[in-house]
Formats: C-alpha cells, structure tokens, sequence
C-alpha cells in the first residue's frame, strides 16, 4: 500500500508528466495554492471584522435600550400610585412591536398589573440592568422570553419591573449575516477563480516555452520565445533568453563557417604534401630526391599543424576566465620590448619601425596575452608595408582612454575588407603569397574582448590599428626612473 | 581502442630491446631514458630515435608499470605522456617527486593550452611539449634536461675562443670586442651555456624571449642572423650552425 502510494508522488515532482491521481494540472502549480492561502487569510480577516462590527454594534443596542428602561422606570416609579398603572398599561399599548415589557407586583408578588406572568425569581432589586428569562402573558398562554429587565420597589410596597426585548440584535446578526453572504463569497471565488486562471495561464506560456525549447533542442536554431511587453515579468525573461538565443545562433553560424574555413585551410597544406609524397614515391631515383620531397611534405604538414595550434590557441583565449591572472600591466615597457624584437625584422625589410611613448600608462590585464596582442598587430604591420615603408608604435591618452596605436605606410585596409578582415582565415587577396595563417586579427580581437577593451581597425590609405584601453582601471604609474 | 589492439606484439618488441639494452647496462655508459607513452607507434618511433642516438630506452604503456620501472630502474631521463591507462602522466610525476626522485621529466601531451603546460610544469615536470612534436625537437629537449647546466659562481663563460664576461656584460672572440645588444647578450648567454646542443627555435622562444606564444614571423632566424654576423666575423670559423629545419648549435668545430 506504502509502496503504491510513493509513486504518484515521485512523479508530480516530474515536470510535464501526466499523474495518475485525477487532479487538475493548476490546482498543484504554486500560483494556486498562493491564491487559495491569500483567499483564506481574506475570509478570516473579513470574518474577524464582520463579528467585531457585530459585537460593537450589539453592546452599543443594549446599553441605548439599558437607558431607555432606566429612565422609563424612575418615571413611573416617580408617579403616584393610581397614574403608575395608567402609565404602565399606556406604556404596554403604545407598544406595536411587542418588545416591552414592565409589571407592577405587590409586596407579596401578587401581579397588579402588566404583561409579566410573575415576578421574575432572578431579578434584584438593585437598580441595575440585568439579562434574565421572563414569562410574557399572551393570549395564547405565558411564553419565556429573555429580555433585559430592570425592578424597583414603588410606594406601597410595591414591586416595579420594567424590560425590554433587544430584537435589533437578531435584526444586526441577520443582516451581518446576509452581507458576509453576499460579500465574502463572491470574492473567495473572486480570489479562486483569480488564482486558477493566473495559474493556468503560467502553465500554458511554461507549455509553450517548453514546446519551443523542445523545437529549438531538435535544432532549430531559429526559434525563439514568445513575448508581448516587455513590463511583464514572463516577458522579460522570455526577452532575456531570446537575446541569449541570438548570440548563441550567431556563434553557432560563426563556428560553422569556421568548419569550412578549416577544411578548406586544412586541405591546401595536405594536399600539398600528398601529392608530393605520391610523386616523390614514383620519381625520386635517389636519397637526396627523396628527403627534398620529404622535406616539402613536412614543411606542408607542419603548415596545416600551426593552423591547428592556432585555432586551438584562440579557441583557448576566446573561452578562457583567466582575469584572476590579471595585473598591472606597463604599456610602455612593452611597446619598447615588442619594438626591441621587431626592430630587426624590420630593418631586414628596409622599413622604419619607431615607437613613440607620451607618458609612462600602465593597464590591468593579462601582460603575456597583451603582449602577444600587441605583438600580433606590429608583426601584421611590419608584414604588409612595403620596402622603404614605416610602421610607428604609439602610446598616447585619448578620451579617458588609453591608446595604443599602430600605423603603417602599407595599402592599409580598404572600408569593405574592415569587417571581413576579424574573420578567421581571412588574409587579403593581394597578401595570398604572404607566409601566415591568417588568424593574427582574430586573436588580437579575442584578446582585447577577453579584457573588455576595443579594437578600433581605421580604414586605409595606410593601416591603423588600436586597441583602446577604457580608463576605470588605468592608473598612470610613477614615471620610469630613466627614459 | 588501437592500444588494445597494437599492444601484444609491440610488448614483445619493447620487452626484446629492453632485454638486448640492459646487457649493456653493465658499462654503465649508456644513458637510459623511461618513456612512459601509451600510444604503441609513437612510442616505437621515439625509442627507435633514442636509440639511434644512443640512449637506453625502456617503455611502458602505462602509468602503474610506468612509475614501477621509474622507481626500479633508476633512469637518467623520463619522457612522460599526460594522458595514460591506469595513471594520469602527472599522477607520476607527482608520485616521484613526493619520493624525492629528482629524475628530469619531459612532459608530452595533447593538451597545449596554456594553463595545461603551467600545471604540467608545476607537478614536477622540467619541460613540456605538445603534441604534434618533431622527433628532433623531442631529442633537443631530452639532451637539454640531461646536460642542464649545474648552478654555477662562473662570472665569466667561456666556449673555445668565445668569452662572456657576465657581470660586465661584454663579449669577445679572441681579441675582438663585440658589441651586443641586451636580447643578444641574453641569446649568447642561454647557447653559451649549452654549448654543443641542438637548440631549437621553440626552446629560444620560451627560454629566451619568454614567448608563451609562436609568433607568425620568424623572429629566431633573424634574431639569430644579427648575433652569428656579429660571433662570426669575417674570415674565422663560424660558430653558430644553423641545422636545416631544426634550430642552431653553438660549437667550436666545423
């Protein structure tokens, strides 16, 4: 029994899964049970107040009708004996509703006069009010009543009753009762029906959502969320995620397209270096043939190895989370160092390579992935400038920013090539000759996004490239001991 | 998968140059080498270099017999696959180390991101390299863990008529005074200390310029062009070979 009873329960607690037990799927979402509690602290609250209204009203009745026999019963007592029962039976007669009562007994409790059967056993003396049950003489034959009562000993003797039937307070409690009716009810199923429709309407746009996750989780990258305006929270969040969706789409296409790009990188080497191998096989008559045609198999294989080294390299940058390595960073000292080791390079190519340092301006970040950055742009400039050309090296503050910049007298890049040239594999048209992989952007860009820094590529003539260092972080450091 | 399949016959193999190699322990001349790799081809070309080049190689395809025959047979030199059956390759190293075996280890690995090599490196391991490697690359690295220059009080470096004066920071050849610049003094220094070894542009890029990173252009060659014009003048012997496809040797014979 145990055991057969622990199975529906395990499964409610599945999501979408149908459940044994014949109970609205609303009734166990949270946004209904939130309602149901709300209705029920309502009804209580509506309760508490209505009785207290009750109460207050009732105390109020009697007390005003407390007085009033009061006073009716020190006006007849204050009478003379024959107008005492005048003013009783007048008293009695005036009376349509039925609610008052008074009695003259004598000093045996002999009844005079009046609509009480007999003196009431319980009555005091004393003046005060008091509830106590009465016989009423009717036509019908006496009848117990409670009422409030007053007595008092007249002249002669005599016993005064007076009292009075508060009905209004069965009158109070009906009509309490008719509103509570009328007021609570309608808004607990108000409340209920509230709670059951905000639920189930959570639940449709949750069965959507999971429809269209489903969709997207069978591949279809082009689906997104339903949403209306973006104030309402589902909205937001449905917003949110489909912004998520975008940027995964696009990365999606991106490495896609980076497959191919792959391929196609991949297989000029190889096919190089197949065909030469399956020539030199053939051709070759002697050793030194034979390690010529190696030689070239190997320089093509190990072309295809550093674009695979290359792609993994940024792969690595493009997903790492390594801020914990960052640190003060002295820009001018790296730019004097990456000058330093190009400076050969460019000698060799007869190109006039200068850096220019403004002031000593240091970064957070990471120094060996800055460093490569920066390297990477200068090894480009130096590449694509032409003999007798000049590459400059450049730091300098901008706009609350710090700059570096590299120019160079080469062709530059073209409005058209800006975009293109941050993607992976792209290497100009007229640079097809140049030795290179043709991922240096691409890592440069990596790198500058993994810091949250800019890449701004300036279009041609002559190139010019900056990597655009907001200021939060930058600090300026002490100026170097010696320039 | 390949491993199961490749591993009967090149046990055997393995197991056979063992058995010819440690007759020749008895001399004691020859320097043994533990390749600790589970990939039976590569494994078999990299003992097959070794031995060419006359180390002692002994193999083991995976981490528990691996650490055993370290802690057995007392190699001079340990090449150390990442990724093995049994026993991760770090595991290993970390193993030996914790016994006080100071045994040089090369780490090889797939994993060449740089976090990987920090951690590699921080195990115990002396060296890493990535995979796909050179077989003449491996070597470099092999013979510059087994001669690593001893910590020594020398001021003044000396390989044949070359002289290094490294408090003064000043170069000569014989009588001649050359003028260098610091990375050059630097590049002098670090072949000057290993002298007659194959060094290879990888190992001058992390060692000497502390690349973390192969640069597009080749920065080694011209580096290297500028510092032999100035070691080789015109008319003496050259001393800085350039070894095609593979790096430079500073010697002072042909």
């Amino acid at each position: 029994m145990a055991g057969r009873d622990l199975a529906p329960v395990t499964s409610s607690r599945t999501f979408g899964q149908r459940e044994p037990m014949r109970q609205p799927q609303f009734v166990r979402s949270t946004t209904f049970r939130w309602a149901l509690a709300v209705a029920g602290v309502l009804a209580i609250f509506v309760i508490v107040l209505f009785g207290f209204i009750y109460w207050k009203t009732d105390s109020y009745l009697i007390v005003r009708s407390d007085r009033m026999i009061a006073r009716q019963l020190h006006y007849i007592a204050g009478l003379s004996g024959g107008r005492q029962l005048d003013a009783i039976e007048q008293h009695l007669e005036q009376d349509s509703r039925g609610v008052q009562y008074a009695g003259l007994f004598g000093p045996d409790d002999r009844k005079i006069t009046g609509n009480l059967e007999r003196f009431p056993p319980d009555l005091k003396m004393d003046e005060s009010v008091q509830s106590i049950s009465v016989l009423r003489t009717l036509p019908g034959g006496p009848q117990t009543r409670v009422i409030r009562a007053i007595a008092q000993r007249v002249s002669g003797g005599n016993a005064l009753v007076i009292g009075r039937e508060v009905d209004e307070t069965r009158e109070i409690s009906h009509v309490v009762g008719q509103a509570l009716a009328l007021g609570l009810l309608p808004a607990l199923c108000l409340c209920l029906l509230a709670g059951a429709w905000l639920s189930m309407r959570a639940q449709k746009r949750v069965e959507e959502v999971n429809r269209r996750v489903q969709r997207i989780i069978a591949g279809n990258l082009r689906e997104r969320l339903p949403h209306r305006n973006v104030d309402e929270p589902f909205s937001k969040l449905a917003a949110i995620v489909n912004g998520m969706l975008d940027e995964m789409e696009t990365m999606i296409h991106a490495l896609a397209g980076v497959g191919n790009d792959i391929a196609h990188d991949l297989r000029t080497p190889l096919t190089r270096a197949r065909l030469t191998l399956e020539r030199g096989r053939t051709n070759a008559t002697d050793l030194d043939q034979l390690q010529t045609v190696v030689d070239k198999a190997i320089a093509n294989l190990d072309q295809s190895l550093s674009i695979i080294t290359a792609l993994l390299r940024l792969a690595e940058i493009e997903n790492s989370r390594r801020s914990a390595a960052f640190g003060s960073v002295p820009l001018h000292d790296m730019l004097r160092e990456v000058c330093d080791i190009y400076e050969p390079i460019a000698e060799n190519k007869n190109v006039d390579l200068r850096v220019v340092i403004g002031q000593p301006l240091s970064v957070l970040g990471d120094q060996d992935l800055l460093f490569e950055a920066v390297a990477n742009l200068v090894d480009n400039a130096v590449k694509f400038t032409p003999e007798g050309g000049k590459v400059g090296i450049e730091l300098t503050r901008g706009d609350n920013t710090t700059i570096v910049r590299v120019t160079d007298s080469g062709s530059g890049i073209s409005e058209q090539e800006r975009e293109v040239v941050l993607r992976r594999f792209y290497r100009s048209e007229k640079m097809r000759s140049t030795p290179g992989v043709g991922l240096g952007l691409n890592l440069v860009a990596a790198i500058v996004k993994l810091h949250g820094f800019r890449l701004v590529i300036h279009s041609g003539p002559g190139g010019r490239m900056e990597i655009i260092f907001p200021d939060p972080r930058p600090s300026r450091v002490a100026p170097a001991t010696k320039t | 998968m390949v491993l199961v399949a490749g591993k009967g016959p090149n046990r055997a193999v393995a197991g056979s140059s063992a058995a010819d190699l440690s007759a020749a322990v008895g001399n004691g001349l020859m320097t043994k080498v533990l390749l600790i790799e589970d990939d039976s081809e590569t494994a078999e070309e990299i003992t097959a270099e070794l031995s060419d080049r006359g180390f002692e190689v002994e193999w083991s395809a995976n981490g528990i017999e691996g650490l055993d025959k370290a802690r057995s047979s007392h190699p001079d030199a340990m090449i150390v696959d990442r990724l093995l059956p049994g026993m991760d390759g770090l595991t290993v190293i970390e193993a030996l180390r914790k016994e006080q075996v100071r045994t040089p280890v090369l780490v090889l690995s797939a994993l060449g991101a740089v976090d990987d090599r920090v951690r590699g490196l921080r195990m115990g391991g002396d060296d890493y390299l990535t995979k796909p490697f050179a077989l003449v690359e491996l070597i470099a690295r092999v013979e510059a863990l087994l001669r690593r220059p001893a910590e020594s009080r020398e001021t003044t470096l000396r390989v044949g008529p070359l002289e290094l004066d490294l408090i003064e920071r000043t170069a000569k050849r014989g009588d001649r005074v050359i003028d260098l610049l610091p990375r050059e003094f630097r590049l002098l220094e670090y072949m000057m200390q290993r002298s007659d070894q194959l060094l290879t542009r990888a190992m001058l890029l992390e060692e000497v310029w502390n690349y973390k990173f192969i640069p597009a252009t080749n920065l080694v060659d011209v580096h290297m062009g500028r510092l032999r014009h100035k070691v080789d003048g015109p008319g003496e012997a050259p001393m800085i070979h350039n070894v095609r496809g593979s790096g430079f040797i500073l010697r002072t014979g042909p």
